[in-house]
């Protein structure tokens, strides 16, 4: 029906046309790859917690001096902390949930290729599950006489018995239940048995990574040696969270030679978790963001001077019988027209530049249906870009053409 | 003429106003992401010590078991075990000075307990560090010789960490702890404006080390090594103790983990200095010690840091983004100049009738369009400048406020020629895409637009 003209039309205005469609063709590239690397950026984000964390706190301490006997150390901070009005449970720990460090393996059995289950572990004495607030899902928590001490270097014993998270567990045992099952912490070492699964925590961006964000195994264990420094989680009242830390501070500083290198809610911590890759995401989509807005505004321009060109064909459209609406549906159907020659050569190029950026950076990310949304998305945009003026083409009155100019 | 084309210029600019500021708009967003990521990448490109890249010298050679896997490029390779990069330092070389260097954690502290514990990131090293890299100092000078040889409990201090101290007096010859140690400040470093931090290999641009202290008094007091042991197999379960505990077992093992750098003044000292090293291990696989293939590295600081580049960028998505962000304006504002010149064609046809030639409409438009692009490269500097500033605040909120502003200012900064790069980038392709729509109008017939009126 128009589209004959308006091929036509094109044709006469050549150069115009390709400028539009090349556009097209490189914003579609631009808001691809921008959307799918910042879906790949913020997947796992945002995910429940698991915990209380507003009302956490963990201390990272560090002893300088050598000759403070750290066993008593522990002993004196655990009463210190305690006795503070507002401090609820303490426990010396580790790994910082949202921080915990590089993954261990665990295995199944002790065979020389057996597979590695990635987890954290967390080491703390019976207060630890407390002080997360975890809820027991099966068998038991750990006795106060399961809890292995000591110096780290001369401690040989491993722990006789673990706890695994609801997500661990799973990952393990499936369906079936993993109490009394045993479990390798390592390859060398005699197996754990498992008493106790508890409620899923994340344990840190580097398993969020991996899509194992809830996958931890609880040892009851409490080591010490020089230079690794005791840390502790602080389970505290509703609200009272940062006005403890100078308390917290000064009973830990009652032991000389030591160094305190942070004392923060754990939703400090959480939040910095996020923000690396949280502030990255949203510099890319703002910077898309703006990109369409600059495309849609030059399209919108663009439009508006062309239908100021054409005041007089419209003129006699309109006098010969078209409706208004069929003025409006010309020009977003030629719109729709060049909007659609570029994005077929704009998804090859958006995959050509995702195949080299993959190359360089080792990894995939490009998501066919982020694509198609996206080109989805220009197509809207611009649409909307030519509706406003074209809207305005629709007024010109058929007697324009009669009036001779 | 020249006045009467701007006169004509600055009136088409005028005209339909807001077409021009659509265009110059356009243009200047699209300058202001390509210069703010190319001026990020300019700024971590950089060459630290760039008059004397070619004289500084990384030293490196392989002592793994003959299982391990082969390494053929320098920023992959391991560095030396210290008793290697001690016995090439004291040996008859040809490198005009050495040093070492590794890293380590310590706590500055005061006995009596006036100052707060102040943990700093430290480079272990000795006294030719300062002069080899071009140290500045504040107050006093680095240890001497002396002091490397018999493990002087001495310690450098930057101006920040003497600022923490000792609220930035002079604090030279006044005590000081390192964990449980006394020793004396001898020297303060004025700010060094290091750039990139290359002698550690981390080319970060913040957290700059905070301490210096000498190797022999590190190694004598067992201060721990915060660096990652590269160790053989049936080592690497002990890492953890050499890591802390056991330094005389660290430094008769294998494990390496000190970088060596060397002074050479000329390039033929250079080659000599590659056969003074293979020379060396030579020597010590007569003692059953190297059991690989001779795999050694002598590289220049300028090879190292370019090589680094390589391998560090192409990271950043935003590098590939910006260009064809920039690309999409272009065209935005291509699409507009041609809709606008269109418009002209009555105008044109009637000035070509009455005489005006070809060269002179062509001078005009490409004033008109090179005013458009000089415009968008002022806005686009300022966007760029807001845009660096942007950046510089979300890499300060993305290290939770560990890293200072002041710390990283000098990696967002724009000069002169990042601005002229802007300019020259917006009027050069405003020329070149513009090239197109002027060529179409120059060439309408005279008064064919005419007839019709």
């Amino acid at each position: 029906m128009e589209i004959r003209p308006i091929l036509l039309s094109m044709k006469r205005n050549k150069f115009l046309s390709m400028v539009i469609s090349l556009q097209v063709m490189m914003t579609l590239t631009v808001l691809s790859i921008a959307v799918s690397i910042t879906v790949a950026t913020l997947s796992q984000w945002n995910m429940p917690s698991g915990l209380d964390h507003d009302n956490i706190i963990s201390v990272r301490t560090q002893f300088f001096d050598p000759q403070v006997n750290l066993q008593n150390a522990i002993v004196d901070d655990l009463n210190r902390l305690k006795q503070i009005s507002g401090v609820i449970n303490v426990t010396p720990n580790k790994e910082i949930p949202f921080d915990a460090g590089r993954p261990s393996r665990v295995y199944l059995d002790a065979d020389k290729d057996a597979a590695g289950h990635h987890t954290n572990f967390f080491e703390m004495d019976t207060q630890g599950p407390k002080v997360l607030g975890l809820t027991l899902i099966a068998g038991r928590f750990y006795r106060e006489n399961e809890i292995i001490r000591g110096h780290a270097d001369e401690v040989k014993a491993s722990v006789s018995v673990v706890m695994l998270s609801e997500d661990m567990a799973k990952e393990l045992f499936g369906e079936k239940s993993p109490i009394g099952q045993t479990l390798y912490l390592s390859k060398s070492s005699e197996p754990a048995q498992i008493i106790g699964v508890y409620s899923n925590f994340m344990n840190g961006e580097r398993l969020n990574g991996r899509g194992k964000s809830y996958h931890s195994v609880i040892k009851p264990q409490v080591t010490w040696s020089s230079g690794n420094n005791p840390n502790y989680l602080i389970s505290v009242e509703k609200g009272v969270g940062s006005s403890l830390f100078n308390d917290i501070k000064a009973a830990l500083y009652k032991t000389p030679g030591r160094y305190i290198y942070g004392v923060e809610l754990l939703t400090r911590t959480q939040k910095r978790m996020y923000d690396g890759r949280g502030s990255n995401g949203a510099i890319l989509l703002v910077i898309s963001l703006i990109l369409v807005l600059i495309a849609g505004f030059g399209m919108a321009g663009l439009v508006s001077f062309l239908i100021t060109q054409r005041q007089k064909q419209i003129g006699i459209r309109r006098a010969l019988g078209g409706t208004k609406w069929s003025v409006v549906r010309y020009f977003i159907l030629e719109n729709s027209i060049l909007t659609v020659f570029g994005i077929i050569p704009g998804l090859l190029l958006t995959f050509t530049m995702a195949l080299i950026m993959a190359q360089e950076s080792g990894q995939s990310f490009l998501k066919m249906d982020l694509v198609l949304y996206c080109s989805l998305f220009i197509w809207a945009v611009n649409t909307f870009a030519v509706w406003l003026p074209a809207r305005r083409a629709a007024k010109v009155s058929p007697a324009i053409v009669t009036r001779g100019m | 003429m020249f006045s009467y084309n701007l006169q004509l210029a600055l009136r088409s600019l005028k005209q339909r106003v807001q077409l021009t500021i659509l265009m110059i708009l356009a243009i200047s967003i699209g300058i202001g992401l390509l210069i703010t990521v190319q001026t990020m990448a300019y700024q971590n490109e950089k060459m630290p010590l760039a008059h004397k890249a070619d004289s500084i010298y990384f030293v490196q050679a392989d002592n793994r078991e003959l299982g391990a896997d082969p390494i053929v490029s320098q920023p992959r390779m391991i560095y030396l075990t210290h008793r290697d990069a001690r016995n090439l330092m004291t040996g008859d070389t040809p490198a005009k000075a050495h040093t070492t260097v590794w890293k380590t954690d310590i706590i500055l502290n005061s006995l009596d307990q006036n100052i707060r514990p102040f943990r700093s990131r430290t480079a272990v090293t000795n006294h030719s560090f300062f002069s080899m890299f071009d140290v500045p100092f504040l107050y006093g000078s680095p240890w001497d010789n002396e002091s490397d040889n018999n493990g002087a409990p001495v310690i450098v201090l930057t101006k920040e960490s003497n600022e923490l101290l000792f609220g930035g007096e002079n604090s030279v010859g006044k005590q000081l702890r390192v964990n449980d140690l006394s020793v004396t400040v001898v020297g303060v470093l004025n700010d060094w404006d290091l750039g990139r931090r290359f002698y550690d290999e981390s080319y970060s641009t913040s957290r700059h080390d905070t301490a210096f202290i000498s190797d022999t008094f590190a190694i004598n007091n067992n201060i721990m090594r915060n660096e990652r042991l590269s160790c053989l197999p049936q080592d690497s379960s002990k890492r953890g103790i050499y890591r802390t505990n056991d330094v005389q077992g660290l430094i008769n093992s294998e494990c390496s983990f000190v970088r060596l750098w060397a002074q050479i003044d000329s390039a033929s000292k250079a080659a000599e200095y590659e056969g003074y090293l293979e020379q060396y291990v030579m020597t010590q696989k007569s003692l059953g010690r190297f059991p690989r293939e001779m795999n050694n590295y002598v590289t220049s600081l300028y090879t190292m840091v370019t090589l680094a580049n390589e391998l560090r960028g192409g990271r950043d998505p935003l590098k590939y983004i910006a260009p064809l962000f920039f690309f999409v304006c272009l065209l935005n504002a291509i699409g507009l100049l041609l809709a606008k010149f269109m418009r002209k064609s009555n105008e044109v046809s009637l000035r070509r009738a009455l005489g005006a030639s070809k060269s002179t409409l062509m001078g005009q438009y490409l004033l008109e369009v090179m005013l458009i692009g000089f415009m968008g490269g002022i806005l686009g500097c300022v966007f760029a400048y807001f845009g660096l500033q942007g950046m510089m605040r979300v890499n300060v909120y993305q290290s939770d406020y560990t890293v200072t502003l002041d710390s990283l200012r000098h990696a967002f900064a724009m000069d002169w020629i990042m601005i002229g790069k802007a300019f020259g980038i917006a009027i050069g392709s405003t020329i070149v895409v513009g090239l197109y729509p002027i060529w179409r109008i120059i060439n309408i017939p005279p008064a064919s637009q005419l007839k019709s009126q």
